[in-house]
């Protein structure tokens, strides 16, 4: 498949700030792609100088082919985008909108079709600030279709959602990959990412420290079963330490949490060590590793940067 | 809404207000009134708009779109052009709903609205690109419309403004705005408004070239980080007009030794100040040599001696209906029909028994003598002797009449009128005879308002003026 977009070595800077420093990754047709990391990560950044809105410093930035740095016009023809905040004039109506970005466009869809696949014919003719928040956030959504995009981005589209509100917005969006749509999405929920993302490139720091399907983003990195242990005696730290494949020993509550690599072995000889000592356990947990251990393993180790 | 449509309004009620005992109403100050609304409308409506939608993020959603800036910033002036057009219409039609006539020059006004607003679009351009945030640009907007209001010629007329606020007027576009405005309902229209052109298009464009150079689509954009430089070119434009107009006009007020005792020529002009042009509808003679000499006046038929004088030169010569209204801040004459307030019962009655003994007012030259009485009348006017100055002169008026038949009286005050700057004002330190204060100091407005009285009462004689 090919790859719509394609960005090597972005950078961009705000006065002394490094924003974005060395950023790489590709989008290949028809896959949800996520941009995951904590705020001030450069996100949104990133997605600003892909949908033209800012001009990189130095880097390549390709979609469809077209260099976006020399073709800003031709790029913005054939991508969709609702960023963070999207405001429209207070007087204009949902149908107006839609006619009037798509007049900006070669091709166009058809608003009435828009405003009904978004649920928004109820209130074609209403004024915008009479909108509530979720209809508002779907108006944005349908002018990203305005122009039967084949790329459309995302920035943080569930924030400040209620869970209803997240989950159908997550539903929309895997209809847009069914649809054939090419999304790529940035977020600071990891859940949603491992969620919804067929990729995931993990930033911090202005810069990607992973990229990769996010099972195997698991799979590969140090993070292990995580196995949290409150006993009725108190046990010293170094004694799981010495058990094997488990390090990160550290307290938490009235007990502690250590990682696995082969959990079962190391349970079997933590309860051997345990019955030896005759103490007894008051909780057992044991959880997989998810994406957010991954996400804060690795952008702890980044954390200066 | 507000600032483009319901602002202006307040104006005309307040003009009509002020200035309600005019002939025909509002017809003075339409120049003024349109002002304040394209200024409402461009630099004050739009710039909180272009802002408000800034900060809102607006101008950023629609800068995803591949459409170009300039477009939608086009788009967005070309607007408010015609929500102006609008406003300025509604102004008319409510003016005239009030009973003012059409204006003289309607097709010149059309052309005139446009340079205005084109200069005053420029000027709102660049205030939205300066705010950064709403209650900024509602500050800096108000710090261009207030004192362009007060000492800038748009609220309160230029003629009643110190010289040292019309100096500074002239720096600022508003004036030339309203003169031009004006001129297409009193005067000549844009014959006479070259420079108000000159001046209203280099405001405009360097106001729209800064404007575009400094314009912010992003409310994170900061404007203390870009471009402040542009701002330069704006200053300089201001600066540049209000030079040129002092260098030029200055050589254009007449008369040339005090552009104060330019008003009974003002009077009968368009123009609040005269402005560089040669004299429109009718002139009074303005050019008078110190000694009290005449010159005859280009045009129109100047008799050589007072006696000479008719009352057809006299119609010729004079708009009756531009003299400041007897309610006015300036010559104003009480009614016939309102009796004095008892504190100044006595002054006015001890007033009317020293009048005819009064030494000045019995001199032998009789051109002096009716200068002299009018000074009695003038003097409490330019001194704002609040209460008195209504009431003085109808008592100068009765002894005026007193002393000199009717024909002879209408000549010596047209003189009188026509000849501000000759004869004699000494008779102003000898008011205490008369148990008024006497007058010390530059005798230009007194002079002047000599004149305004004098024709007012001509106006009376000659039925040009109902008798009120």
């Amino acid at each position: 498949m090919a790859a719509q977009v394609i960005v090597r070595d972005l950078k961009k800077r705000y006065g002394d700030v490094e924003a974005v420093r060395g950023v790489s990754f590709e989008v290949q047709e028809g896959e949800i792609f996520g941009l995951l990391g904590p705020n001030g990560a450069g996100k949104t950044t990133t997605v600003e100088c892909l949908v033209g809105l800012r001009d990189p410093d130095d880097g390549y930035v390709g979609l469809f082919g077209i260099d976006a740095r020399k073709q800003p016009g031709e790029v913005k023809q054939k991508i969709g985008a609702a960023l963070q905040t999207t405001a429209l004039q207070d007087k204009i109506t949902p149908r107006e909108a839609l006619r009037v970005f798509g007049s900006f466009y070669r091709d166009k869809a058809d608003p009435d079709q828009l405003l009904e696949r978004f649920a928004l014919t109820a209130k074609a003719d209403a004024a915008y600030d009479t909108l509530s928040g979720g209809q508002k956030q779907r108006l944005a959504l349908a002018l990203a279709f305005v122009n039967k995009p084949k790329l459309i981005l995302l920035d943080e589209p569930t924030a400040g959602l209620d869970p209803q509100a997240r989950r159908d917005l997550h539903g929309e969006i895997a209809r847009m990959k069914a649809d054939g749509y090419t999304v790529l999405l940035t977020t600071h929920n990891v859940d949603e990412a491992q969620r919804l993302c067929d990729r995931t490139a993990i930033m911090n720091h202005g810069r990607v420290v992973a990229c990769g399907p996010p099972r195997e983003l698991i799979a590969q990195s140090a993070s292990t079963t995580s196995v949290f242990l409150a006993t009725d005696h108190p046990i010293e730290p170094e004694a799981l330490n010495r058990l094997p494949g488990v390090e990160g020993v550290v307290s938490e509550n009235a007990g502690c949490r250590f990682r696995a690599v082969d959990v079962t072995r190391a349970l079997a000889e933590l309860i051997q060590l345990l019955s030896a000592r005759g103490i007894g356990i008051n909780e057992l947990h044991v959880q997989k590793a998810t994406l957010e251990d991954v996400l804060i393993e690795l952008t702890d180790s980044d954390r200066d940067g | 809404m507000v600032y483009g449509y319901l602002f202006p309004v307040i104006f005309l009620v307040a003009f009509r207000v002020l200035y309600r005992s005019e002939p025909v109403p509002m017809m003075r100050h339409m120049g003024q009134l349109l002002t304040v609304t394209i200024l409402g409308s461009t630099c004050l409506g739009m710039p909180t708009t272009m802002v408000s939608e800034r900060e809102r993020g607006v101008w950023r959603r629609y800068r995803l779109a591949p459409v170009a800036m300039t477009a939608l910033i086009s788009s967005a002036i070309g607007v408010r052009f015609f929500i102006s057009v609008t406003a300025g219409l509604l102004q008319l039609l409510l003016a005239m709903a009030i009973g003012m006539s059409l204006p003289k020059h309607p097709l010149d006004l059309c052309v005139v609205f446009t340079f205005v607003s084109f200069a005053f679009l420029g000027l709102g351009l660049v205030l939205a690109s300066m705010a950064d945030n709403v209650p900024s640009v509602q500050a800096l907007g108000q710090c261009i419309f207030l004192p362009m209001l007060i000492v800038g010629g748009v609220a309160v007329p230029l003629d009643s403004l110190p010289k040292w606020a019309q100096r500074v007027a002239d720096f600022f576009p508003g004036r030339y705005a309203v003169e031009s405005l004006q001129a297409c309902f009193t005067g000549t229209g844009m014959s006479s408004s070259g420079f108000d052109f000159l001046a209203l298009t280099l405001i405009g464009i360097s106001g729209f070239f800064a404007g575009a150079k400094m314009f912010r689509w992003d409310a994170q954009q900061r404007f203390a980080g870009r471009g402040k430089s542009w701002l330069v070119a704006v200053v300089a434009a201001w600066g540049l007009i209000g030079i040129l107009a002092e260098a030029g006009i200055e050589s254009h007020k007449a008369p040339p030794q005090s552009s104060r005792a330019a008003l009974p020529a003002a009077i009968t002009s368009a123009h609040p100040v005269a402005s560089g042009t040669p004299a429109p509808t009718v002139a009074v003679p303005k050019s008078i040599a110190p000694s009290g000499g005449t010159k005859p006046e280009k045009s129109r038929h100047q008799s050589t001696i007072w006696q000479d004088v008719t009352v057809d030169e006299i119609n010729q010569n004079t708009d009756f209906g531009l003299l400041p209204s007897d309610d006015d801040v300036v010559a104003p004459i009480a009614r016939k029909d309102v009796a004095p307030p008892p504190e100044i019962a006595d002054q006015l009655g001890a007033l009317k028994a020293a009048l005819p003994e009064w030494a000045p007012g019995k001199v032998a030259d009789p051109v002096q003598r009716v200068r002299n009485l009018l000074l009695v009348a003038a003097v409490p006017d330019v001194s704002r002797a609040e209460i008195l100055e209504g009431y003085v002169p109808r008592i100068v008026f009765d002894q005026l009449q007193q002393d000199f038949p009717k024909e002879e009286l209408v000549r010596l005050l047209f003189w009188v009128a026509v000849h501000p700057s000759s004869g004699d004002a000494s008779a102003a330190g000898q008011m205490d005879q008369l148990g008024l204060e006497n007058f010390v100091g530059n005798t230009d407005t007194l002079r002047e308002r000599v004149s305004v009285y004098g024709l007012k009462l001509v106006g009376r004689l000659i039925g040009k003026i109902p008798v009120r």
